[in-house]
This record gives structure tokens, sequence and C-alpha cells, in this order.
């Protein structure tokens, strides 16, 4: 029990008051913690839900360009794809719409057809990710059915200035900025930061897919990924009340345009407008410790993210209706330079949650949220604009038995009961175990129930597309959630440096939407009217999927030499609506591969006091990635090496460089466009980078060790 | 590399300030901006005192660009004395004629614009031409038919209320009808020019002609029925000439087929022609007709032509799959392939846009269009 609040302590700490500075580890031999699932610090090897880790360590050896780039190459049950539009993400066969991405454990706020805008995080901000697949943990609610992805942030806790610089360039112009300003004076302190990104983007090909008869087009402008920049600036206030409470505020703004090429094919590559997010947020709130183990929090929380076409040349609009139908032209105008806002959708959370102890070797986790939506879709929704709102409370009871040296059984169960506005209460009970039979075994196993709301947008939408033919697309307020059943059984092998773990999953959907279309005496009669002749379509729950899978993963540290291999086997089976036939069929879920893959070998060696180098060699791979319709993914495998450079041993400043060829091998996916792609990258590519920290409080210290670690991933300790 | 980064930082910055960056100057001021670009077009393209608007759907397709300005340089020769434009009734194929490249300093700028935006350039100070046909370049008088009369009637009404009222009573509005107006005689004209066209290919093998038609079920315009007539038509003629739709109901591909095999046609592996009964070859010509779609179960699978049968939908159509995979499938009894196809549209056929255009002499010699009043009656 002392071990849990020790480590509920540190938790804390971590969380709360993590410094981004570098001497601010806990102590060498610290193994690594995970907090995501339970809410609560736990052990790695001891968390009663499995939990993926990439530590701060493993971030700085690979040296990511993004998150996706991060998450492609050491997660192998992640799949990416880019289009348009940005990145399509997927867990284990699962898409975005099913996946919870966390900021601290905070969601993440904002999609487009749900896409969410990964460039919202800055990798040199992150400290680490876990990672939980299915719906395992009650703390969160919608959307977590693939899994959840928390990132931790870098925090500030220093005491008087901190300066950081961190600036990469690589091929394609691409540029990654980061800036930071700390300052803590007493009880206060503020975080400043800025990051800035961008990429020319490239282009695999300048074929275009041309079927039959048609005349082939090799000089298509179309890129594989377009130029891109984005930006962010945030700030965060923390005032400490006392040594039981303390508060904070802050708040971001983000902006990203895509940039579209325009070429002389008016079928295949031209476009007139680039794509624009503007991006906000600000929250406030506190920790309370009542006593020495238990602890509450409270949030408050508003996000907006704004999705626009930016006009890069005249553009004519049909049926454009402004207002409430107050001015209507068939036809309306927008000049290059001007904006037409697509949706903007802001919504506005509040939670209180706390962790308390209880006797008999209990933990409760417990809590309540209200969330409210708020959707501005001028073209898109009935009457432009949506609402919706959901409250839910939950709660998580920890128990541990120890019962035997390094043997225990650690159970967390919940359940969490959600009340929305539109499908009225949902109850979703989880349910996980882990059992110690002395080290090195570990068997965990997990039996959940999660949940979709339905958007505002699924509710509320009303377009009408004009494309031979007349289409009618319609909200539903009659939509219940989506639901899953998710069901994972783990073994782990953990000794002397190796760590095995095998989890095999099952994850079962139902209720899925999609717009299936639907007779006209079942659509609001004004409508039919108004477009008739039109063919009708609405949201509805019909589609469900099925994935079986099995993760495996295999660490080895052996002094200043650490190895990995990740492999991840899938399977999908769904029964989807065909919406160009009217019926049901069953597919394999797109984009998705049998067979999946990574390694790497990581070696790190101090030269002296003030030269330090990490290098690794990183290889990702994949099998076939299945398509229903324009043609599959090529499999495909590329080859990385990073390396990192720490130099001097200066008092109060920190430099290291790092430098790095990505896709050694130089494989390009060269398919016409149109067809899909394995992988969109350009081929090999290179990058290097420099990173500049001055902080004028405590010394830092080099304290990396690399022997200690009876896994990768309990490096935690670290410089910087 | 620095001012590059100097530059992005600049973007960057300006891009924070999006609070500021809709430029949108309000909604009647872009109308203005955007109706300014038409009439200055028109002004400068001012020889008569005459016009002629060609009204079509559109296309993105190069080929259907080609068909139109050759289209609009037959119509120069034919009608001296008028001036001629072309205008696309849809939004994303303008756009897409007038952007990227197509746009650039020396291409051959395309300005398609939308009816309303010529017919208010027309009625402009220093143009008010003093007579305006309107021509219909689609097939059927169906849908898009009603579409051109409707914009013909805004105009004449002065829907917008921005219009001189005393160049609309003055003005001379004719409306030459669609390729096949009338049951018989164009019908009939364009059965014979076809055959003169493609006699040849029919008289041993088949020649198939791929219109669109229509969605409806209840055929609200009473325009499909052409179609058919068109096929009865060229089969009195040579009975190896058959005309189906993608659209139509009971006149899918699969009908098509039925038909030929009623006539006992699907012997001896005859080849099929495939030709769009569109006035442009573009996306319906070049895939729902030309292209490689094969329903994806079958993809990388042997199939015969009953598989494709079997998926027939509701409607007695397969879809998914092309008509040049459908009639080529095995076992069908007929030989259709990429040598079997001839791309090319109706306006790029002389004989077949001489119809068109005796279409608009026709109107040019009728009695003007009666539309005052006639859209919206007090």
């Amino acid at each position: 029990m002392r071990k849990i609040i020790k480590l509920l302590l540190i938790g804390a700490a971590l969380c709360l008051l993590q410094p981004l500075a570098a001497q601010d580890f806990l102590q060498d031999s610290i193994p690594e913690t995970v907090i995501t699932a339970t809410g609560t610090l736990h052990l790695l090897k001891d968390a009663p839900v499995q939990t993926e880790v990439i530590s701060r360590q493993m971030l700085q050896n690979y040296s990511g360009r993004s998150l996706e780039d991060i998450l492609s190459g050491l997660a192998p049950s992640f799949a990416f794809n880019e289009d348009d539009m940005g990145s399509h993400m997927q867990l284990n066969g699962l898409g975005n719409n099913y996946i919870l991405i966390l900021i601290d454990g905070k969601r993440i706020h904002g999609d487009v057809g749900g896409e969410n805008d990964l460039s919202l995080i800055d990798p040199r901000n992150i400290e680490k990710i876990e990672i939980v697949k299915g719906a395992s943990s009650a703390l969160y609610g919608s959307d977590a059915i693939a899994g959840v992805i928390n990132i931790i942030t870098r925090k500030h806790k220093e005491e008087g200035l901190l300066l950081e610089n961190s600036s990469r360039y690589g091929s394609y112009n691409d540029i990654r900025q980061h800036n930071a300003i700390g300052l803590k004076f007493g009880r206060f302190s503020s975080l400043t930061n800025f990051q800035f990104q961008h990429s020319d983007g490239w282009q695999n090909t300048s074929v275009e897919r041309t079927v039959g008869t048609e005349k082939p087009i090799t000089d298509s402008q179309n890129k594989t990924v377009n130029r891109h920049s984005n930006g962010q600036i945030g700030e965060q206030l923390t005032f400490t009340v006392n040594d039981r409470l303390e508060l904070y505020a802050g708040g971001t703004i983000y902006a990203k345009r895509i940039y579209r090429p325009s070429g002389k094919y008016a079928q295949y590559d031209v476009h007139t407008y680039d794509l624009q997010y503007h991006n906000a947020s600000a929250s406030a709130g506190g920790t309370w410790k009542p006593n020495d183990t238990d602890v509450v929090t409270f949030d408050l929380d508003w996000n907006r993210h704004a999705y626009m076409y930016y006009f890069t040349a005249t553009t004519l609009v049909e049926d454009y209706e402004k207002s409430k139908g107050t001015i209507y032209y068939p036809y309306f105008p927008y000049l290059p330079d001007q904006i037409e806002m697509q949706s903007d959708q802001r919504r506005t959370m509040a939670s209180l949650k706390g962790v308390f102890t209880l006797p008999a070797g209990n933990l409760l986790n417990t809590g309540a949220e209200y969330r409210y939506d708020w959707l501005s879709a001028p073209n898109r929704v009935v009457g432009g604009k949506a609402t919706d709102w959901t409250a839910a409370v939950y709660a998580q009871d920890e128990f541990k038995y120890e019962f035997g040296r390094n043997s225990l059984l650690h159970l967390a169960g919940g359940l969490r009961l959600t009340w929305n506005g539109s499908f009225g209460m949902k109850l979703t009970p989880k349910f996980s175990a882990m059992l110690g039979l002395g080290l090195p075994w570990r068997i965990r196993a997990t039996w959940s129930q999660g949940f979709k709301t339905p958007t505002p947008k699924e509710l509320e939408y009303r377009y009408v597309k004009q494309m031979s033919g007349t289409y009618l697309y319609l909200g539903n307020t009659a939509l219940r959630p989506q639901t899953s059943n998710y069901f994972s059984l783990g073994g782990e092998y953990t000794h002397a440096g190796l760590s095995i773990n095998v989890t095999g999953y099952y994850n079962s959907v139902k209720d899925m939407i999609t717009l299936v279309t639907i007779p006209n005496y079942q659509a609001p009669a004004e409508y039919i009217i108004q477009y008739d002749p039109v063919k009708t379509r609405q949201y509805q729950n019909v589609d469900d999927a099925r994935t079986i899978g099995v993760d495996v993963s295999v660490r080895y540290s052996l002094r200043e030499w650490a190895f990995g291999l990740g492999y991840s086997w899938l399977d999908t089976d769904a029964n989807q609506y065909d919406s160009s036939h009217d019926r049901m069929r069953n597919v394999i879920i797109d984009g998705t591969a049998h067979h999946k893959g990574n390694f790497f070998t990581t070696w790190n060696h101090r030269f002296g006091p003030a030269y330090k180098i990490s290098a690794g060699i990183y290889g990702r791979m994949s099998s076939t990635r299945f398509y229903q319709d324009d043609g599959n993914g090529k499999g495909y495998q590329i080859w990385r090496i990073s390396t990192t450079h720490d130099l001097g041993n200066f008092e109060r400043t920190v430099w290291r460089i790092e430098a790095g060829v990505d896709n050694i091998l130089n494989y390009v996916d060269r398919t016409p466009h149109g067809l899909h792609l394995g992988t969109t990258t350009p081929g090999r590519t290179f990058y290097i980078g420099l990173t500049v920290n001055f902080n004028s409080g405590r010394k830092v210290r080099n304290t990396f060790n690399s022997t200690i670690s009876n896994n990768y991933n309990s490096s935690t300790n670290d410089e910087n | 590399m620095k001012t590059r980064f100097l530059k992005f930082t600049l973007l960057a910055a300006l891009a924070f300030s999006f609070v500021s960056c809709e430029k949108n100057g309000g909604e009647q001021y872009n109308y203005t901006a955007y109706q300014r670009a038409v009439n200055e077009t028109v002004k400068a393209q001012k020889k008569n005192n005459k016009a002629i608007l060609l009204v079509a759907f559109g296309s993105t397709w190069q080929q259907a660009f080609d068909a139109f300005d050759e289209t609009i340089e037959a119509y120069r020769k034919a009608f001296p004395q008028y001036d001629v434009y072309l205008s696309f009734s849809s939004a994303i194929c303008i756009n897409r004629a007038a952007a990227g490249e197509n746009a650039a300093d020396g291409a051959e700028i395309r300005n398609y614009y939308a009816p309303p935006f010529w017919y208010t350039a027309f009625a402009q100070k220093g143009v008010m031409y003093s007579e305006i046909v309107t021509q219909s370049l689609q097939v059927i008088p169906g849908e898009e038919y009603t579409r051109v009369i409707n914009y013909i009637k805004d105009f004449a009404n002065n829907a917008n209320g921005d219009l001189d009222d005393d160049y609309l009573s003055r003005v001379v509005l004719k409306l030459g009808v669609p390729l096949l107006q009338d049951e018989d005689k164009d019908v009939n004209a364009v059965a014979k020019a076809l055959n003169n066209l493609y006699k040849g290919q029919a008289a041993n093998d088949i020649v198939a002609f791929m219109g669109h038609g229509n969605p409806d079920s209840y055929d609200t315009y009473k325009a499909n029925i052409r179609y058919t007539q068109l096929e009865e038509a060229l089969q009195e003629i040579n009975p190896h000439y058959f005309v189906g739709t993608v659209d139509m109901m009971e006149n899918f591909k699969p009908h098509v087929y039925e038909r030929m095999a009623e006539a006992g046609l699907n012997t001896s592996n005859r080849k099929v022609y495939l030709h769009p009964l569109m006035s442009i070859d573009g996306d319906h010509g070049h895939n729902d007709m030309a292209g490689d779609d094969l329903p994806e179960q079958f993809v990388g699978k042997s199939y015969t032509f009953d598989d494709l049968l079997d998926e027939a939908n509701d409607e007695g159509e397969v879809e998914d799959c092309s008509w040049k995979v459908f009639f080529g499938a095995k076992g069908s009894g007929f030989t259709c392939d990429n040598s079997t196809m001839i791309e090319k549209g109706l306006l790029e056929l002389p004989t077949i846009r001489q119809i068109w255009m005796d279409h608009t002499k026709d109107a040019i010699n009728g009695e003007p269009l009666d539309y005052y009043h006639s859209k919206n009656p007090e």
C-alpha cells in the first residue's frame, strides 16, 4: 500500500510539475511508470491494464519529425495514410473515429471528417506516449473504442529562467522549430512555447491513374503529400497556493494551411482552394490534495477547431444560401484569397475527479464530466448550427493483493454512466486483471465495453450534393451510440533486461454509423418538395466490424545496447453499407494489413564528460494493405538511422545535435495518383537539428546510465 | 535559406492574425466583382449586335474542351452575324476549366461562365444585344434542358432586379431546342446521320450507343423515351443498332443486352462497338463506357458473363461495371474491348453538330420567346 502512495505522489509530481528542463529526474533507477488506463501511477510491469510506452529516451533516440513518424516507426499496431485532408490513422484496424487522443489526459479536439489533426502535437514537447488498446479504461468516454493514446507533455518546474530552442531541417524543406521560455519565481511559474512546422511536400509520381482508352497523363502536378505549414503558440501559468493546492490557467492558438498545387488537367490536378485550419484552446483548473494520499483535480476547458477553404482561384459555388435563406444565389463566386468557413466546432468541458485510498488495498478513481458541443457548419447542417451535450459519471476501483514476493493479483473494475442530450443513458462496464506469479511472469486479461457518441453532424446533417443527380444527406436524431466489446489476454515475461509481451485481442464494434439510402417518404417533406427528384441518404446505425489480432513486443537491454522487435497480426471482418448498390456487404476494413512489424537497436556511449553519442537503426514493415476500391497498397519495409550527440559540459546549457537518414534503402511507392499507396514516404531523406537548452536554475547533470534498466522502457533517466 | 526562414516566420505570424483574415467583402461585393469580369469579357468580344449562347452541362475532360472549342468555331463560321459564347451550368466544371495552369500566361483561357452571368453581361450598357439566341447543347429535352429554360426565364423576368427593364422589354429572346427535341424529325435525322457514320461497323457487327438519361423512376421530364425512339429509328435502318443509358430505368446495359439476345445477335462473337450518345466524351464515355471497372468480387478472379448478370441490382443494372467489361465478358457471345470503343462525343461529329445548328437556325427564324411573367406570375 505504501508503495502505491509513494507512486501516487511521484505520479502527481510527474504529471503536474515535470519540468521542461534536463535535470528533472527523480532518481536514476526508477523504472517506467504508466498512468493512462487507471489514472493512477503504476510501474509498467505491475499495471493492471496492458499499456504500451514510448519513453522519452526512445523518442529522443528516434528523433521523429512528427507524431505520425513516431507512432508508425515505433508501434507496429499503427498505420497511416496521408492525403489532401490530413493524416488518417488506424490502430489495430480501426480508424481515427475510434481512437481517443489525449494530451496529459485531456482529449484533443477537432476533426475533419473524423480525422484528427496530429500536427497539433509538437513532437519536441512530448515527454512520453502511453498507448492503451481497446476501451479498457472507465476514465475516458466516447471514442476510445480502438484505444487511447495519451501524450504526456514535458513540464517546467525549475526555479529561475529556462530558454530552449530546437531547430531541425530536413529534405523537402522540412522545418521544425520549437521554442520555450519558462519562468519560475516562488509560487508562480510560466511556460510559453512556440512551434512551427513546414514541409514543401513531395511528389512520388507525376502519373495519374487513367483507365480504358483514356490518354495517359504523365505530367500531373498532384503531390503525394502536399506542402503545408502550421504554427502554434501556447502559454501555461501555474500558481502554487500552498502544499496542498495548485492552480493553473493556459491557452493555445494554432493555424495550419495545406497548399494544393494546380496543373492543367481539369479532371485530375486542378484545385481552386487550399485548406486552412484554426484552433484555439483555453483551460483553467487545479489540483487539491486533501491529505497525503488522496488527490482531487478540477478542470475547465474550451476548444475551437475551425476548418475552411482558402480560395486560390475564382470559384463558383452552387446553391449558396446565406443566413436562413434570406439571400439565395444559384451561383455564388468566391474570389482568390477569400475564405469560406466549412465547419467551426467548439467544445466546452468541465470535469472533477478524485483518487481516494480506501481500506483493504482498494484505490478508488472517480469523477464527473460535462461536455457541451457547438457546431457551426453553414452549408452542412440544418440552420447552419447544431449543439449537443453529454454528462458522465464514472468510478473505477483498483484492488491489489500481494501474496508473496513479486506475486500479486491486481484488479481494476469500472463503470461509466453517460447521459447524452440525444440518445439518453448508456452504461459501459470495464474489467481488467493482472496476475503476477512471481517474476518473471505476468498475465493480464481485459473485458471492456466502449462507445462513441453520435456527432452533432451525424445528428443534424443536411447537405445537398448535385452531381449526376441530386443527393440529399440527412442527419438522424434517433441515432444510438456506436458500441464495442473488447477482450484481450496477454502474457509478459520480464527478466534480466529481457521483456517479452504477447497480447491477443478481439474487438467487436456494433451500431456503427454510416449514410444509408432511405425512401423519400421517410425524409422531411419540405426537403423532398424543394429538391425533388432527389435520392436521400441518412445516417443510420447499420455497420459493424470485428478485429482480431495478436501484438508481440520483445525488448532487450544490455549495457549500452537496446534491442526491440514488434509484430502485429491483424484480421478484420466488417459488414458495411455499400451505397452504390444500396446493400450490405462483407469486407476487410480498408487500409488494413495482416502483418506489420518493427525493429530497432540503439547504442549509447559517453566519450568523456563533453561528448555522448546515441545511435539507432530502426526498421518498419508491412504486408499488402487491403482496400475495397482503387487497388491495394503495396507492402513495404523502411529503414532509418538516427544519431544524437550531446556536446559540452556546461553548467547551465545543454547542446544537442541530432542527425539521421530516413528510408536508407530509398524505397518509394510510385503507384499512380488515384490508386492506394502502401506508404507515402518520399524515399531517402536526411535531417539535422540543434537543440540548445539554457537553464538558470540548477546545474545540468549528465545522469545517463544505460545499464540500470530491466527493459528498454525503463530508461526514464534523462538529461534533457 | 535565411530569407526563406524569414518568409516562413512571417507566414506563421500572418496565420496567427487569422481573426482579420477573412477578407470577404460582403456577398454583393463578390457578385459584382465576378460579374465585372464577365462584363469585360463580353465587351472585349462584342463584334455584332446579336449573340448566341451555347449552354452545356460542362466537363472537366480535355477531349470535351476541344469539342466545345470546335463547336464554337463552327458556330462562328455558320452565324457570322452573331457573337458566339459558351456556357457551363456545372460550377465545378466552370471552376476547373479556368484555374491552374489553364489560367497561366499564354494558356488558352476557357471561361465558360454560368448562364445568369452571361445574360447579365449581355444586358449591360454598351453591350445590350438586340437578340439573344440560347442554344441548348443537351441531347434530350430532360432535366438539364429545364434548367436552361429557367435561366432564360429568370433573365426575362429580371429575377435579381438589377437589369434595365426597358432593355428587357426590347430584347428578342430565342431558344434552340435539344438534339432530340422532335420525336420524328430530329430522331430520324440523328438516326440517319449516325448510320451514315457507322454503317460499316453495323453491317456485320453491332453498334451500341450509351446515352445519359434522367434517373427518375416516374420519368418527370418525359424525355427518356427519345432513347427508345432513336433505337427504333436506327433499327429500321439496321437492326444491329442499340441505344441504352446510364441512368434511365429499364434501359441499362443488361436491358440492352437482353434486346440484343432477343434479336438472336449474341452468337458468333460479333463485335460490339460502343459509342457515347452525349454531346461530349467525358467522364461517362471514358469510365462508364470504356473504363475497366469490374465488380470488386471478381477483380483478379475468373468470371463469366452470367456471374456479372447475377450481380444485377433491383433495377436490373450491374453497377461498378463498365459497358466494355460487361459486353466483353466471357460467355456474353460478343467481342468488346478497347479496339471497339468509339471515343467520340456527338459535338465531334459534324453531321450531328449540324442538327443542333439547324435548331439554332430554326430558333432564329421562328417566333421569339414570350417569357415575361412566365416564371413568377403576379
